[in-house]
């Protein structure tokens, strides 16, 4: 086992988001980072949109289309922007407020290592505000369904994102229906005085991803026959743009698809409670501990994690009922977590909040909206291009155009802070006995500050974790 | 801290600080203030370069092929002479408007860049003691404005007033010198190697250079063309009625430790970049108001280099070297130097030039006799602890 300045070094970079000054984790790097267990820290900012505030803004927008197009009818558009751009001004609000609630706060606690795991969930449980029907909901996703739930039962997580608004919204099941519902059989009624419905049975969207991207993974063991009974269990769970009250998602007995489903070669009856009892019985499947156990080994220690940490895990997942403080424990205290070898490297985002953190810059880099730059370096904030979230392999992120831009953001950075710090006591403080001797030789040598920050920033030991 | 963290976040916010955007450039200057623009030349300007000896026999026999020059230097008064990158200030020193001084330097000793950067420009006599600027501190004597053409504020600048940056903002390009130094870094990288090269490979280095018409600060190889437009913009700046007294500027990239004799070279274009700055300043200031007739421009930087080339066609950190003072108000057309002589016994430690002049006195000399800045601040809070100092006949009458 590495020194306790070297496993500070670990327990600050590669669980958590980067430190100023290793000092501050003390003596005993496995008891800071057990002791930060538990729920996310509240997202720091001021009345952050709820999924139903996301919800109304969607009403909102619906309203002033139909008013605009009603008076189009009759006269030239004088508003002629395109669509895309007046649906990104209408929510532009809500989408900086989440973008600024997740940056700044990550950039601040005290706990990164909880943070880092909120980070990897919500990761897991992709929502993007790519989708149009996810805009303005994407940071209320975090805040209602990942953030609170990451250190209880993987079930609690898991059924917190699968019924929650934006989740139902991105993966359409907030358009699928029960082809045999009392919902689609009135739709059916009106096509036969010649309306065509808008909705007339399933959208397998969200029951496909929660097999293959939340729980089972791809080569899980279910079939195509799996995804459709499972479709038609999600059945009913809705994200109108009019909540019912303060509730953005809640079922729907008329959407629902009466009968009995048979998933994975169970039978569930209809009705809201066979949602909860398909993701009860998808999590104790082995499939799914070891599925969770590679993803999170992956994600703390390599791209290709060892075998006996990730069976160690998937045991872990099993005997505890995939109680996630068992296995956040096991991961701490697995040796092979704290290899002094650097093998992951950090996602642009990653990248930008540790500079953020390294430079004490508290939540500065961040305020009125900006991203500082994580979207130029190829991940734009809460917007990740598909449902299986953000790679988590080094060979995604290091195409040559994008070590150029980590450059490019890196030579700015020293340009602008590079005079208030010492780039020298820097590297020392805050990657200890991680900074190698050739590093260290290149940020000595600098001709200037801004190019010792420079070279700091991208540095191996500052690019890895 | 919570200053600190605005200001961190004034700098990495991408919000271009513009605090003259409402500036009229066009404004009557005011009487016949004077103005001072100092550049700020960082990672060591080889003096021996920009100013070559090249009849002396110690010169030739020290530089061997890097006292080649691709044409031949052009001729100051005595023993010296300007690299012929130097065009334009040569011509300055025709005119009377460029004083060279040599064998130049900080009263420090130990060859590194940062904390010889932060006497520079903290104006102390050992590094970290001073934590503020001595033209930032001179500035606030004055009751006057101060400028940085950059986004953030140098340490040169910083003190009790006030100093507004301007910086055009976008991503800037890494320079030709800093790409090397991070490929270095990743010797042991090979996946981060391969990534940065094959980047490398796909921009030619002259795309590198090229001018993009608005990029980021003036700092380390920034393209030419910004450079000298923003030495332009502080030209504009200084000649404004309500402008800085003092603008900072700053080019960096002159830590020639390989082959930099080249024609086509870094330390070549640098020269080549500087004159041209130069340049650019004047016409700005002589364009409007004729500010240049009241003008005093600084060039300076934190050492010069060793006397004796090193193993790959370069010097290493070195003690004494050049400075410049030109511009409209200055008494130039002269060689200011007590020459220590580049024997060996003659060097520093044997292997640097030795510094005769104390730049301070340059500072001094400049603070005093044309920003008229009071002799009691000058040996109180601006130049602490230079009172022995004499200052040196610089201007105009």
């Amino acid at each position: 086992m590495a020194t306790a300045t070297v496993q500070a070094a670990i327990a600050a970079h590669r669980f958590g988001l980067g430190e100023p000054d290793l000092a501050a984790i003390g003596s005993d790097p496995q008891g800071w980072l057990l002791q930060q267990i538990g729920p996310a820290d509240a997202q720091r900012g001021d009345a952050l949109p709820t999924a139903a505030d996301g919800l109304r803004r969607h009403d909102a927008y619906l309203r002033a289309l139909r008013q605009r197009n009603t008076v189009a009818a009759g006269e030239a558009m004088a508003d002629a922007k395109p669509f895309e751009q007046r649906f990104a001004e209408h929510f532009r609000e809500l989408v900086q407020a989440d973008q600024t609630a997740r940056l700044t706060t990550a950039a601040t606690t005290a706990r990164p290592f909880a943070e880092r795991l909120a980070l990897f969930w919500a990761n897991h449980f992709t929502v993007s505000s790519v989708k149009g029907a996810a805009r303005g909901l994407v940071g209320a996703f975090e805040r209602e369904a990942v953030r609170p739930f990451i250190a209880g039962p993987f079930e609690q997580l898991l059924t917190a994102s699968t019924q929650h608004a934006t989740m139902l919204r991105y993966l359409d099941n907030a358009l699928s229906a029960g082809p045999n519902s009392r919902f689609v059989t009135r739709l059916a009624r009106q096509q036969a005085e010649g309306v065509t419905p808008r909705i007339s049975g399933l959208n397998e969207n969200l029951a496909r991803e929660v097999l293959e991207l939340h729980t089972l993974g791809v080569d899980g063991g279910y079939t195509q026959a799996d995804v459709t009974a499972f479709a038609a269990v999600l059945t009913g769970w809705r994200a109108p743009r009019l909540p019912r009250g303060d509730e953005a998602s809640f079922f729907d007995a008329a959407w629902h698809e009466p009968g009995v489903k048979t998933v994975l070669g169970k039978r569930y009856r209809e009705g809201p409670q066979a949602l909860g009892e398909v993701l009860h019985d998808l999590c104790v499947h082995p499939s799914t501990a070891r599925f969770i156990a590679t993803k999170l080994a992956r994600h703390f220690v390599a791209d290709e994690p060892p075998a006996p940490l990730v069976d160690r895990l998937a045991r872990t997942f099993r005997d505890s009922a995939g109680h996630l403080p068992a296995l956040y424990t096991e991961l701490v205290k697995a040796p092979e977590a704290w290899q002094p070898e650097t093998a992951k490297l950090k996602t642009p985002e990653e990248f930008v909040i540790s500079t953020a953190r390294m430079l004490r810059g508290g939540d500065s880099m961040f305020t009125r909206g900006r991203d500082a730059g994580i979207g130029a370096l190829g991940q734009p904030v809460q917007r990740a291009p598909s449902p299986a979230g953000w790679p988590d392999r080094a060979e995604e992120w290091l195409g040559p155009d994008a070590v150029w831009k980590r450059l490019e953001w890196a030579t700015r950075v020293g340009e602008r802070a590079g005079r208030q710090v010492d780039a020298r006591a820097l590297a020392a403080s805050a990657l200890g006995p991680r900074l190698s001797d050739s590093s260290a030789r290149q940020i000595e040598r600098a001709t200037d500050g801004p190019q010792a920050l420079t070279l700091l920033l991208m540095a191996p030991e500052f690019q890895r974790r | 801290m919570s200053a600190r963290r605005e200001f961190i976040g004034a700098l990495l916010s991408g919000a271009a600080l513009a605090p003259w955007s409402q500036l009229s450039l066009a404004g009557q200057a005011r009487g016949n203030e004077p103005r001072l623009a100092l550049i700020v030349l960082r990672g060591g300007l080889d003096g021996l370069t920009a100013v070559p000896l090249p009849r002396d026999e110690q010169f030739v026999a020290a530089r061997g092929a890097l006292a080649q020059l691709p044409s031949p230097a052009l001729p100051l008064d005595g023993p010296y002479a300007l690299h012929p990158a130097l065009a334009e200030m040569h011509t300055l020193y025709g005119r009377g408007e460029l004083l060279v001084v040599h064998a130049t330097g900080l009263p420090y000793r130990e060859r590194s860049h940062f904390d010889a950067q932060q006497l520079l420009e903290s104006g102390g006599a050992r590094p970290h003691e001073l934590t503020s600027g001595w033209l930032g501190r001179a500035l606030a004597a004055n009751g006057r404005k101060g400028m940085a053409l950059q986004t953030a504020v140098p340490l040169v600048l910083r003190g009790p007033g006030d100093i507004d940056t301007w910086a055009p903002s976008v991503l800037p390009e890494p320079s030709v010198d800093l790409v090397a130094r991070v490929e270095r870094m990743y010797g042991s990288d090979p996946m981060l190697a391969q990534a940065l090269a094959r980047a490398r490979a796909l921009r030619s280095d002259s795309a590198m250079a090229e001018a993009a018409p608005m990029v980021g600060g003036a700092g380390a190889g920034a393209p030419r063309a910004q450079a000298i437009a923003l030495a332009r913009r502080a030209g504009d700046f200084l000649s404004a009625a309500d402008g800085p007294q003092a603008a900072v500027l700053e080019l960096g990239g002159w830590d020639s430790h390989a082959n930099q004799a080249q024609p086509q070279g870094a330390l070549t274009n640098n020269l080549k970049l500087l004159d041209s700055m130069v340049a650019s300043l004047r016409d700005a200031l002589q364009g409007q108001h004729d500010t240049w007739s009241r003008t005093v421009v600084l060039v300076v930087t934190e050492f010069g280099r060793e006397v004796a080339v090193n193993g790959t066609q370069g010097t290493d950190h070195g003690t004494g070297g050049a400075a410049f003072v030109l511009g409209g108000a200055v008494r130039g057309g002269r060689v200011l130097a007590d020459w220590p002589g580049l024997a060996p016994r003659d060097r520093f430690e044997g292997r640097d030039l030795r510094i005769t002049t104390d730049l301070r006195a340059l500072f001094k000399s400049v603070l005093h006799d044309h920003l008229r800045v009071a002799r009691s601040a000058l040996d109180g809070t601006v130049l602490p602890g230079t009172s022995a100092l004499k200052t040196l006949d610089l201007l105009r009458a």
